[in-house]
């Protein structure tokens, strides 16, 4: 053989008392669990312990902060005080209100995503002229970095020199402080962050529709059935796992997501878009109160874990009631 | 019935057309601004349509005035740092999880898919302390470990998705011929799932290029700075006229947006794959 040094290196890693499952008929390599493999673990050890020393690790540091009253200035200088920085938090309307703002957030940007990004999707399934371009155009906003997308919804949205007040203004309707009034500096970051999303919900779900069975649209067009009705008993049943798992990963994303938020607004104007993350950015990095931040960390945190924890369940239990445990 | 279809294609591209706009707006916006002289950019008189003939005056302020090509090449060794190691670390666990039964796998597999929940505000400041203890600070290659941490379970779940993919029976016959399962990984498999791996460097790439909140965090000097730490330093700032700035944004937006075009098939193809099974 011409690979003896890759080969030797992969004999190596079975030097655990294995024999390789070559019987003819197993199509897998560790179908008998008696075997104990060493295989695996030698392929996955690196990635694993690498996830171990930069996020598992940090994870845990962070809870571990999360108990004790340290400061930015002095990382070292902290004592544990129990559960008092989530007593703090619990009881602060400041803190209730983050917690608020991050499930508004998070609520409208899935649901908008969702929405515009499935109906992006219906319109590219099909041939029309310019499909292709109009495609390309669509996916752009994802690949776009999001320091770009701030900076350019900050000019769209400028008080006085932006084009949304420009047009506004140039329709008759009164100006608006996009990112100055507290009552529009959510509407402005959703509008920026949904922009930013959508292709990614648009991609998944043209790729779901694109696995829909051409016979299932030609049974209901000899049925007589309009568009709305062949979507909704035919098309969205088939898609449904899909949005399930987007709408999922959208709301985690949502929950973590930074960057936009703190670039267009820093969670202004007046705590309007202050969610859990940028406030866990502001403890730290602007009152140093790096154990209160931490705190506010692991319970936004918590809040992932819970709609993870719920949506497995939930998509458990309907895949036993379909048998597919069986 | 031809007549229901045809008023469908004229509703879809009315539709399309909208979609179009809305998505290329601020895309276009940010080309006319770049191309927009700033006096009239804060004089409110923006026109629609950019005077096209500034665009090498636009465009060649990036290599005189602010270090934005030196930041643009910041961005680049991180971005290529983070693809390597990625593709490296996720090939492997991929191969692993896509071809075995082990005890521990639902675990792990948990485990790569937990680190999308994790908010990069949380671990920031136990990352700190960590880069301050190893002398990570202010270094590229420190920005790189971390970015990884973040991209390599997707490029894992991506490549794990394209190897369950592809037929075991070629490896089986070369595992019957003694060959053991890294140069079986090296020789069969690499080769034939290198789409997906095209795409997981694309997905990986742009992780690293597009990163702000670590490349602020942990690097402060101006020198080392990356693209997004220097396109984000103009925010709030009055000195660099805004036409530069947004040529500089523009300069930074391009490469994503063109590689993203050219695969974009396959990052779907990946990710789709990637997301339902995994």
């Amino acid at each position: 053989m011409s690979i003896t040094d890759s080969a030797d290196i992969g004999t190596h890693d079975q030097a655990a008392p294995v024999t390789p499952d070559i019987r003819p008929g197993r199509s897998r390599l560790a179908r008998s669990p008696s075997r104990f493999r060493l295989a695996p673990y030698f392929f996955i050890a690196a990635a694993a312990l690498y996830l171990v020393l930069f996020a598992g690790i940090p994870v845990l540091k962070g809870v571990d902060l999360s108990f004790t009253n340290t400061q930015l200035l002095r990382p070292t200088g902290g004592h544990y005080i129990g559960l008092a920085n989530y007593g703090r938090l619990v009881s602060s309307d400041a803190f209730l209100h983050s917690v608020e703002t991050t499930i508004i957030y998070s609520f409208c940007t899935v649901m908008g995503s969702l929405l515009l990004g499935t109906a992006s999707a219906v319109v590219l399934n099909r041939w029309f002229v310019g499909r292709t371009v109009a495609r390309a155009i669509l996916v752009m906003p994802w690949a776009v970095p999001t320091v770009a997308v701030a900076l350019v919804f900050r000019w769209i949205f400028n008080d006085s020199t932006g084009v949304a007040n420009g047009t506004l203004a140039a329709l008759g309707i009164a100006q608006v402080g996009w990112l100055t009034d507290p009552n529009f500096g959510m509407i402005s970051v959703l509008l920026a962050t949904i922009w930013k999303v959508t292709p990614f919900v648009m991609l998944v779900v043209l790729a779901a529709l694109q696995s829909v069975p051409d016979e299932l649209y030609e049974a209901t067009r000899v049925d007589g059935a309009d568009m709305y009705s062949t979507f909704k008993s035919i098309v969205l049943p088939y898609i449904a796992p899909t949005l399930r798992i987007v709408a999922l990963l959208m709301t985690i994303w949502s929950f973590r997501r930074f960057e936009i938020i703190w670039l267009l607004t820093g969670g202004g104007p007046v705590d309007a878009t202050n969610t859990i993350v940028i406030n866990v950015y502001r403890e730290a990095f602007v009152h140093s109160q790096l154990g209160l931040a931490a705190a506010a960390g692991v319970l936004g945190l918590l809040l992932s874990l819970i709609v993870t924890v719920a949506y497995f369940y939930v998509e458990m239990r309907s895949e036993r009631k379909n048998g597919a445990f069986s | 019935m031809i007549g229901r279809r045809r008023l469908g294609l004229g509703l879809r591209m009315v539709l399309a057309l909208l979609l179009v706009i809305l998505a290329g707006f601020p895309l276009y916006w940010m080309l006319n601004t770049s191309m927009t002289p700033s006096t009239q950019l804060y004089g409110g008189k923006q026109s629609f349509i950019p005077d096209f003939t500034r665009i090498g005056n636009a465009f060649g302020v990036l290599v005189t005035g602010v270090p934005f090509l030196r930041w643009m090449g910041n961005s680049a060794i991180v971005a290529i740092g983070t693809t390597a190691l990625s593709l490296l670390l996720a090939t492997l666990a991929a191969y692993a999880l896509s071809r075995y039964r082990f005890v521990g796998k639902g675990p792990l597999a948990l485990g790569f898919f937990a680190t999308q929940m994790l908010p990069e505000a949380l671990l920031v400041v136990p990352l700190y302390s960590l880069f301050t203890t190893l002398g990570l600070l202010n270094h590229l290659y420190g920005l790189v470990l971390v970015d990884t941490a973040f991209a390599m379970p997707v490029a894992m779940f991506v490549l794990k998705a394209a190897m369950d993919g592809i037929n075991y029976e070629i490896e089986e016959s070369a595992r019957v011929d003694g060959c053991g399962p890294l140069s079986i990984l090296q020789i069969m498999v690499v080769p034939l799932i290198a789409p997906s791996i095209a795409a997981a460097a694309v997905i990986t790439f742009f992780d690293g290029w597009n990163e702000y909140l670590f490349a602020t965090t942990f690097v402060s000097d101006r020198q080392s700075w990356v693209a997004s730490t220097g396109l984000a330093s103009f925010i709030g700032e009055f000195i660099t006229p805004l036409d530069t700035v947004f040529s500089g944004a523009v300069v930074f937006t391009i490469p994503a947006v063109v590689f993203f075009l050219i695969m974009q098939r396959r990052i779907v193809s990946g990710l789709t794959a990637g997301s339902v099974k995994g």
